[in-house]
């Protein structure tokens, strides 16, 4: 900020993926950063830290995305998950009136585990199983979910929680709202470009950890940090672009 | 929710303490099902960390009568608002994370290369262990804390020795950094006491031998401290001095020392397909087989039942004829005791963890407890605690004596730094048993020991190895050595947040 000239201030902010098994989170965060679907996809294993970046006017935000990887099946998560998390994405299906009660179940947790400011969208996934006039599918019941399709009206819309129910609970909780389709593609940009702009720049200081550690001695984080990494390591050089 | 009967188990490991989470870390590309359950409402066992809330339930939960509890006689005390006299008092309970395992760990741990060749050090943030003091009352009653000599640099600064004692002291420490090479010194002296070696051998000064045993964080009395057992742990210490950055040679976890790394071994096993259930310990177990072939069954304390090729971490625990107890005292302090993290060594990183070695002060109570006291002094760095606040982890042998020694030191302790400003907010006292497993490949005081040990490294490696020697075609897997899984740009990752 000192800097008119230098280039756009560059942030990373850690993002945690909630909500039930098979709602369709990584696929979200699978469309967001690779633009990719993959249909009837395996529940998580492997990629659970994904990086992109999203690029607004004044600043460009890096989110560092923590899926679950499936701990969240037993309520088993570790408090490491929710710390210095400054946004979360809390995803129901919206052909699954179950799903929401599990969503409120985990913004409640993140009111009470997470870091106090941070900024929490709910998003109701699968539109593409509704015959929502802003999406255009014709392709119904596929999406990795094969019970999503049991409860199909005769209309084909398969939708069981209605846009009103949801976003009147996310207005009185103050969060953000979308319904999305990680299968079209529809909304899933405009979800992460919204958190990006909600964050407070205040929280935006190092590369990550706001609140807590501040403190008003003026240093940075990073003076602490040890690079395990570093040049005098000859153990292993790989992963260093120092 | 699903039911964990429905599968067939390749590996049950029971207990997310730092031993078995490193082996699910070590399993966790070994495309097994795994499942990995803890008794507890938390990860980390005996090397969880703590919210203040969550220490209230925790000193509920030990002080009851359960032998398989290597914790005992755990209390709180919280200084009442009155007595701090307009000092900032406690803050809320999650502003806090106190480790039951405020171990340090050494540069030249082979913990840390295997956390960097495992890819999972991406998601820990490690800070040094900054400067060692000493300190003693009975050598010098008006300045009694002294930074202690531990490398070259130190004694060639250090003005209150004199030259005889820094060229004898040199002398030493060129030695035992050689140690291995120099058996014809030592070799005759190895059951002997390192103190009594060190004043022959070396003609070292009493300040002196004290300074060195201190390195070797022993609970023991420097006198019953034996020569072979000392000297690798004076050269793990010497040799590991500069191999991360200068000016230190240890490093912590931040957010919670052991309890952070078991968090992510275990997010490593969640990862590669296993599945994590809390909440649920082994009631009981015992063998069936199905299709020819031997099974364990083991009924859960959730009310489940489930099938496993191999049981990891059911034993019981068996009675020790003496089992090591250690006090502990972890206190919060409101002051950054700013003076114990300065660092006078250039280019060093700001140090988040100091330690402090109390070899004598002044009551006539602390006579019955001959034995060091280790405080760990955590700054507010950590994010054990809010900015201007520290956390002090003391330890000692167990005697009649320890608590009071504990308070009693950790009161002489912070009268002695920054004016005396630095007031006691909260203390939580335990104690800490030594259990010996009847699994032998559990290691019996690995969470006792104030260093990370490496042998709980050889210990997993033999879990690992007996556990996927069941298979064929996995003989070329190396321990610990993954590539990074799909979606980690790592140039990203390291390249923009800078050095």
């Amino acid at each position: 900020m000192a800097e008119a000239t230098a280039p756009k201030p560059s942030s990373s902010v850690k993002l945690v993926l909630l909500g039930e098994a098979a709602v369709g989170k990584s696929s979200l965060v699978l469309r967001f950063v690779n633009n990719d679907f993959q249909e009837n996809k395996e529940p998580t294993i492997g990629a659970a830290f994904l990086t992109q970046k999203c690029n607004l006017p004044t600043r460009t935000i890096k989110f560092e995305i923590w899926d679950t990887a499936g701990q969240e099946r037993f309520a088993s998560l570790a408090p490491m998950y929710y710390r210095n998390a400054q946004s979360a994405l809390v995803v129901y299906d919206l052909t699954k009136p179950t799903s929401l009660i599990k969503a409120r179940h985990w913004v409640a947790e993140l009111q009470r585990q997470a870091s106090p400011g941070i900024v929490i969208a709910l998003v109701g996934n699968k539109l593409d199983l509704t015959n929502d006039p802003s999406t255009s599918s014709n392709a119904l019941g596929e999406d990795g979910d094969g019970e999503a399709a049991d409860g199909e009206d005769a209309d084909g819309d398969a939708r069981k929680v209605s846009t009103a129910e949801a976003k009147s609970y996310a207005e009185e909780e103050g969060l953000l709202f979308f319904e999305t389709s990680a299968k079209l593609g529809t909304n899933v940009t405009e979800v992460f470009t919204a958190i990006a702009n909600a964050i407070p720049e205040t929280s935006l200081k190092g590369a990550r950890g706001p609140g807590a550690t501040s403190g008003s001695t003026g240093r940075t984080e990073d003076q602490s940090r040890v690079n395990l990494t570093g040049p005098r390591d000859n153990a292993s050089k790989e992963g260093c672009a120092c | 929710m699903e039911s964990l009967s429905d599968t067939k188990w390749d590996v049950l490991i029971s207990g997310t303490g730092l031993q078995n989470s490193l082996l699910a870390l070590a399993l966790s590309r070994s495309n097994k099902k795994i499942l990995h359950v803890d008794e507890n409402e938390y990860y980390g066992g005996a090397e969880a960390a703590f919210s203040l809330q969550e220490v209230d339930e925790w000193v509920e939960k030990v002080s009851g009568d359960d032998p398989s509890n290597p914790f005992r006689n755990a209390s709180l005390w919280k200084a009442d608002a009155e007595a701090l006299n307009g000092t900032p008092g406690l803050s809320f309970s999650r502003a806090y994370t106190l480790t039951l395992s405020p171990q340090i760990i050494y540069s030249k741990s082979k913990l840390l290369a295997q956390l960097v060749s495992s890819k999972v050090y991406r998601q820990l943030e490690f800070q040094a262990v900054g400067n060692w003091w000493m300190y003693d009352e009975d050598t010098n009653e008006f300045e009694p804390l002294r930074k202690l000599p531990t490398s070259r640099e130190d004694v060639s600064q250090d003005k209150s020795l004199d030259n005889r004692a820094k060229r004898s002291l040199m002398k030493f420490l060129k030695f035992v950094i050689d140690y291995e090479n120099q058996a014809e010194t030592w070799e005759s002296h190895a059951d002997a006491g390192l103190e009594e070696f060190l004043s022959s051998q070396f003609k070292l000064s009493v300040n002196l031998r004290s300074a060195i045993a201190a390195l070797t964080l022993s609970f023991e009395d420097p006198h019953d401290i034996s020569v072979k057992w000392a000297l690798p742990r004076i050269a793990r210490h010497l040799t590991s001095i500069g191999v991360f950055g200068p000016g230190f040679g240890a490093v912590v976890p931040k957010w919670g020392g052991g309890a952070e790394i078991s968090q992510v071994a275990c997010r490593a096993g969640a990862v590669g397909g296993g599945v994590y259930v809390l909440g649920a310990g082994i009631k009981q177990s015992g063998m069936v087989t199905e299709d020819g072939k031997q099974l364990s069954q083991v009924h859960l304390s959730n009310g489940e039942t489930v099938k496993t090729r191999r049981l990891v971490g059911g034993a019981s625990h068996h009675e020790l004829t003496n089992p090591k107890v250690v006090s502990k005292l972890i206190s919060v302090v409101s002051s950054p005791l700013t003076s114990l993290f300065e660092s006078s060594i250039e280019g060093s990183p700001l140090a988040a963890v100091s330690v402090v070695v109390i070899t004598s002060f002044g009551t006539v109570e602390h006579k019955g407890q001959p034995y060091p006291i280790y405080i760990m002094v955590h700054s507010s760095e950590t994010g054990e605690c809010p900015a201007n606040q520290c956390v002090l982890y003391a330890t000692t042998m167990h005697t009649k004596y320890s608590k009071s020694a504990l308070e009693e030191a950790v009161s002489h302790l912070l009268k002695s730094i920054e004016k005396g400003e630095g007031k006691l907010l909260y203390s939580l006292y335990y104690e800490q048993e030594q259990q010996a497993s009847t699994d032998p490949t559990i290691l019996p005081n690995a969470s006792l020991d104030l260093a990370f040990n490496d042998e709980m490294l050889q210990a997993v490696e033999n879990q690992w190895k007996s556990i996927v020697a069941d298979d064929t075609g996995v003989g070329d897997a190396i321990f610990m050595q993954f590539e990074d899984r799909e979606g980690m740009d790592n140039d990203d990752d390291d390249g923009d947040e800078g050095v």
